[in-house]
């Protein structure tokens, strides 16, 4: 997610340094060793460093920042994001992560759908019907597919019953009935249960239904599921899975099944070893064998409707079957379930955040967040207009998307302090931006205190006592000094001079300048990596040492020191 | 720098500030007055046309049996609606009727520039950005934030804490935990906010914006 520049984004030192990338760089400058290397912020790496203030947790046992990497998450509940019921995780398991109620996003553009009635009003029908599923941004609706519904409610019921073009789906139970029927047939008529390998010829035994079409997907499922379950049946009489646990839609049984295959395989038990599962040999038993005719077809018909009847990648992916081809085998998507999770400390386990488990709730029973515990560091302009005290209309906003390369720009650094002590700041930058466009960066004014984040009317009471730093029209650009100063928050200048964006310009490079320059992406991208380190003396607690270390240091103070790498997003530098 | 100065004495400016502490802008087009409520605090800038005079048409049955104005939108404490957006109820055609439905914003909503609402319910510490359609019916849940140039389609639910993007709108991620909180070390500093300049963040408290608004 772009944020609108000027942004502040901070490093979580959790990812592994000794990986192939680092250690390539490391070997340019072999001087380098690990605390005196620059962050870069155009490492492909520091993309899963880098996250925005709000993001960050903070573990007070580890005394570290936590981001999203170096937790770990617990699902609390399951939510449909669109009909916000609760999911109890025991349906989950069974029925799966989508909604199972009247939710359904659009097969072509994902926009949640809704029911709608066809209902004219010159025949009213005593349902109100019949319903459709349509899509309200793009307009395309299970009409084109060929399905109505009887009713507004249910629908997951009613779509599990029409196949597109509204011819009725067997249940479950039907298919189950169906297939005991017809293998009984087969067994009657003499066909051994395993040649029908011979083909996809239809078996005289089709009777009744007639139709020439191959089984569908669900079909091909409901008779490998009931194959796989009935070898298994046949394979340990004394199952330890009790039947109406084995469901087969869930990966949790899959792996079970995996289990029960290679624990059969593995000769820890010197039982008389199980005959081997043998795999599904005729289409009742879920075989599907592919058949040419189908591709032709399918050739034929791209002949004819041409590429745009097809699917794209994203829309197939996006299927529950996914081997469909054509638009006219689309299914509208039942919605994907959300969830709440808990976050835990990846080292030491403690509940970083815990919400409260009702959907509907937004509270937070637990919640550390970094924002509380390390200042928050922020970028602006200081343009003409920020230093006058009556900003005017006369002076346009500063635009951050066109920096002017070789012409200094004052930024203010403002770092403001969450702790209730005060802190002392040493900022580390390097002297030009890493990346094709070297930009010079200086900071000011890179040590100074931060007070304590007390009570606001201290502010009123302590302003009297420190001189705050007058705020007069002249630019104090003074090396060393301080910009700005409030009750918990100081700001100092940065200065950047902004690099050229074509090497042309002046810029005498090496000669891999011009292999890293030019088609890099966001080459014009002005971030600004910069070290934040943070020293104060906090007291001593009970709560925050634990029991071990808590011994008699009631109110004394300990020194502790907190450091991290930002990157400021400054703007982008025009070509000129 | 301009941390709250004094209050300026009310001159002939942008905004009239009613009672309640709402600020109105005087090149604002508010159509059915009567039938919007502000909730306080709340700013409406120039070019924003509120659409009261779309109000639902169906007798509302009071306890008292005495006629009662209809609301068509009412909007929370410390919100902002910015530059160019219009706010429309939502309306649905039924017997070859166009009925309009009352809307609802709450606290701290902050709503971009050029916007087009129609939602039916947009709860607490939203953030939305500029450039973004709401079609009618769609509900916003708390601490949602919508990106730029978003297309939220008709109907829609937007649980809460997600972030959502595109055309149409899906959910593309999730608000921080420190979502809407300014973190004890915002006062009387700069320094929050997306854009990192205001003193406020998004999803958060919006009263210091309201304050800087003049
Ligand atoms: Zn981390
Ligand atoms: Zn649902
Ligand atoms: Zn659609
Ligand atoms: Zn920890």
């Amino acid at each position: 997610m772009a944020q609108p520049f000027p942004y502040t984004y901070y490093a979580c030192d959790c990812f592994d340094s000794n990986t192939a990338a680092s250690a390539s760089r490391a070997a340019q400058t072999p001087a380098d060793d690990e605390d005196a290397r620059t962050f870069d912020p155009r490492s492909p790496r520091s993309n899963y460093a880098l996250y925005p203030l709000e993001h960050l947790l903070y573990c007070e046992d580890c005394q570290q920042i936590r981001c999203p990497r170096c937790v770990i998450e617990e699902t609390l509940n399951w939510y449909c994001p669109s009909c916000l019921f609760e999911v109890p995780s025991s349906v989950v398991k069974s029925d799966g992560n989508r909604c199972t109620r009247n939710c359904y996003n659009c097969p072509v553009c994902t926009s949640p759908m809704t029911v709608s009635s066809l209902e004219k009003p010159t025949e009213p029908s005593a349902t109100g019907g019949p319903y459709i599923l349509a899509c309200p941004y793009c307009h395309w609706s299970t009409v084109e597919i060929g399905i109505e519904f009887e009713k507004h409610t249910g629908i997951t019921n009613q779509l599990s019953r029409i196949a597109n073009g509204g011819k009725t789906l067997p249940t479950q139970k039907e298919r189950d009935k169906e297939r005991e029927r017809r293998k009984e047939a087969e067994a009657r008529g003499g066909i051994g249960g395993r040649d029908i390998l011979s083909g996809s010829e239809d078996s005289p035994t089709r009777d009744g239904e007639g139709n020439a079409a191959p089984p569908g997907h669900d079909d091909i499922f409901s008779n490998l599921s009931a194959f796989y379950k009935a070898q298994m049946q046949a394979q340990t009489p004394s199952n330890p899975f009790s039947p109406h646990d084995l469901n087969f839609s869930s990966p949790s049984t899959y792996s079970r099944i995996m289990n029960l295959y290679s624990s059969t395989a593995s000769k820890k038990q010197k039982r008389e070893k199980p005959a081997l599962m043998r795999e599904a040999a005729s289409a009742l038993e879920g075989l599907a064998l592919h058949d040419p005719a189908s591709d032709i077809a399918a050739i034929e018909r791209i002949k004819k409707e041409g590429w745009a009847s097809t699917l794209s990648p994203a829309r197939k992916l996006a299927q529950l079957n996914p081997h469909v081809r054509f638009d006219s085998e689309l299914r509208p998507t039942a919605s994907l379930l959300c969830t709440k999770r808990g976050k835990r400390c990846r080292s030491c386990r403690h509940i970083l955040s815990k919400p409260e488990s009702k959907i509907t709730s937004t509270r937070y029973k637990i919640k550390l967040l970094a924002l509380n515990h390390i200042p928050r560091l922020s970028l602006r302009a200081l343009s003409p207009a920020t230093t006058t005290t009556t900003p005017g209309p006369s002076h346009p906003p500063f635009n951050y998307n066109a920096l002017r390369p070789g012409i200094p720009i004052h930024f203010l650094l403002h770092l403001s302090n969450p702790l209730f002590d005060p802190i002392r700041v040493t900022l580390a930058t390097p002297s030009t931006t890493p990346g094709a466009i070297a930009s010079r960066i200086t900071i000011l004014c890179p040590q100074f205190d931060v007070g304590a984040n007390t009570d606001v009317w201290d502010d009123a009471l302590s302003s009297s006592l420190s001189p705050i730093a007058k705020r007069s029209g002249d630019a104090q650009f003074e090396a060393g000094k301080i910009y700005d100063r409030g009750r918990n928050w100081t700001a100092v200048v940065l200065e950047v001079v902004p690099g050229f964006v074509t090497p042309l310009g002046g810029k005498r490079d090496e000669a891999d300048g011009d292999v890293k320059g030019g088609g890099e992406v966001d080459a014009d991208l002005l971030e600004i990596p910069v070290f934040v380190r943070i020293e104060f003396e906090a007291d001593v607690s009970v709560e925050e040492r634990g029991l071990g270390d808590s011994r008699g240091s009631k109110g004394e103070k300990e020194r502790r020191e907190e450091a991290f790498w930002t990157v400021l997003g400054a703007g982008r530098i025009v070509d000129v | 720098m301009s941390r709250p100065s004094a209050r300026k004495p009310a001159t002939k400016g942008e905004y009239i500030e009613t009672d309640s502490g709402n600020k109105v802008s005087r090149r604002s087009a508010i159509t059915g007055t009567a039938n919007i409520t502000l909730g306080g605090r709340t700013v409406i800038m120039a070019d924003v046309h509120l659409r009261g005079d779309l109000h639902p048409t169906r007798p509302v049955p009071s306890s008292s049996g005495k006629e009662v104005t209809p609301t068509s939108i009412s909007i929370g404490r410390c919100t902002v609606i910015s530059t160019g957006s219009v706010i429309k109820p939502p309306s649905r055609i039924s017997r070859g009727q166009v009925h309009y439905y009352p809307m609802k914003i709450g606290d701290n909503v902050f709503v971009g520039p050029h916007c087009a609402v129609s939602a039916i319910s947009i709860s607490s510490h939203v953030h939305i950005a500029s450039h973004v359609t709401i079609h009618a019916f769609a509900i916003v849940k708390e601490n949602v934030k919508i990106l730029p140039h978003t297309v939220v389609p008709a109907n829609m639910v937007i649980p809460s804490g997600s972030v959502v993007g595109g055309r149409p709108a899906r959910v593309v991620g999730e608000v921080g935990e420190g979502w809407g909180v300014s973190g004890g070390g915002a006062g009387g500093g700069l320094g929050v906010g997306g854009g990192g300049e205001e003193k406020w963040v998004e999803g958060g408290d919006l009263r210091e914006l309201v304050r800087s608004i003049k």
